[in-house]
């Protein structure tokens, strides 16, 4: 499908905010990021790569700049989910209005607010692993070591799936999946041995790393693996 | 700054629309890998076994 002008500009910015983290991630720095209102581009790609803006300070457990803390603070309160959006996008802004509380908390800030109930999570209910995995990944930016939420909970009562799930995607040649599940692969017990997760994320990032969201993902389930995190 | 506000005004008609599309993907339609891949897999995968399994079948379109 033919994308527009600003689809693509957006893409691009995501890329680059992505290439960043992913770089940050691997221990190689972090450029601040520098959203105004007048950069209507950056903080709508905050807004796409969400709380995975400031996972390298959160598994550092360093503060983040206060200029990509303001910005990641402007996307939060500039692209609250519409009442009818679809749960991804719901779960996404809950995941990045959990993770400004954490940070602001952190600087000793007043909360601008909590992070609001979690959203219901029915929609993961009984669905089959393959839509299961695909819904996971786009939302890895809630796996996170010691970060609870029933997406968590769901991908946590099915171990199993989540791997059949991250090989149908290597299978698929689907790198940002394969990325994304087997970065909650990292926090999930009962994974099978036979899966090969430390190489599975090498053939992952060697097909699929050129992209900087799936090297981002493949960086951060690295982070955590090395970490020995768990949900 | 004219160029800024120009790229703001053409963002806020439809941002929206293309930041939910990116939050919200579909699943793409699957690619097999190729011989040549296997191979690499093959060297990256050491003593496992469960990436190299018979591939599912393909699904029947239509």
């Amino acid at each position: 499908m033919e994308q527009s002008g600003t689809a693509a500009l957006l893409q691009g910015a995501v890329q680059d905010l992505s290439s960043d983290v992913a770089s940050a991630l691997r221990g190689g720095g972090h450029a601040p990021v520098t959203g105004g209102p007048e950069d209507g581009i950056t903080v709508a790609a905050v807004r796409v790569l969400g709380a995975d803006l400031l996972l390298p300070h959160l598994l550092a457990r360093t503060s983040p700049p206060p200029d990509t803390l303001e910005a990641f603070r402007l996307t939060v309160k500039t692209f609250p989910p519409r009442a009818d959006a679809a749960p991804t996008v719901v779960w996404s802004h809950w995941a990045m209005r959990r993770t400004l509380r954490r940070f602001e908390q952190n600087d000793g800030l007043t909360p601008a607010a909590g992070e609001g109930a979690e959203p219901d999570a029915a929609w993961l209910d009984g669905a089959t692993w393959q839509y299961l995995t695909h819904q996971l990944a786009v939302l890895a930016p809630l796996a996170v070591p010691g970060a609870d939420s029933a997406v968590a909970r769901a991908a946590r009562g099915r171990p199993v799936d989540v791997a059949r799930g991250f090989v149908r995607a290597v299978r698929r040649r689907d790198w940002q999946q394969a990325a994304g599940a087997g970065r909650w692969l990292t926090l999930l017990d009962g994974v099978p041995d036979t899966l090969g997760l430390d190489s599975g994320l090498d053939f992952v990032e060697l097909m699929g790393g050129s992209d900087p969201r799936v090297a981002l993902q493949v960086a951060a389930a690295r982070a955590m693996r090395r970490s020995g995190a768990l949900v | 700054m004219p160029s800024t506000d120009k790229t703001v005004a053409e963002l806020t008609g439809i941002r929206c629309v293309d930041i939910e599309a990116a939050l919200d993907p579909a699943e793409p339609d699957g690619v097999y890998r190729d011989s040549r891949e296997c191979a690499a897999l093959a060297l990256t995968s050491g003593t496992t076994s469960l990436l190299l399994s018979p591939p599912t079948p393909r699904p029947k379109k239509g």
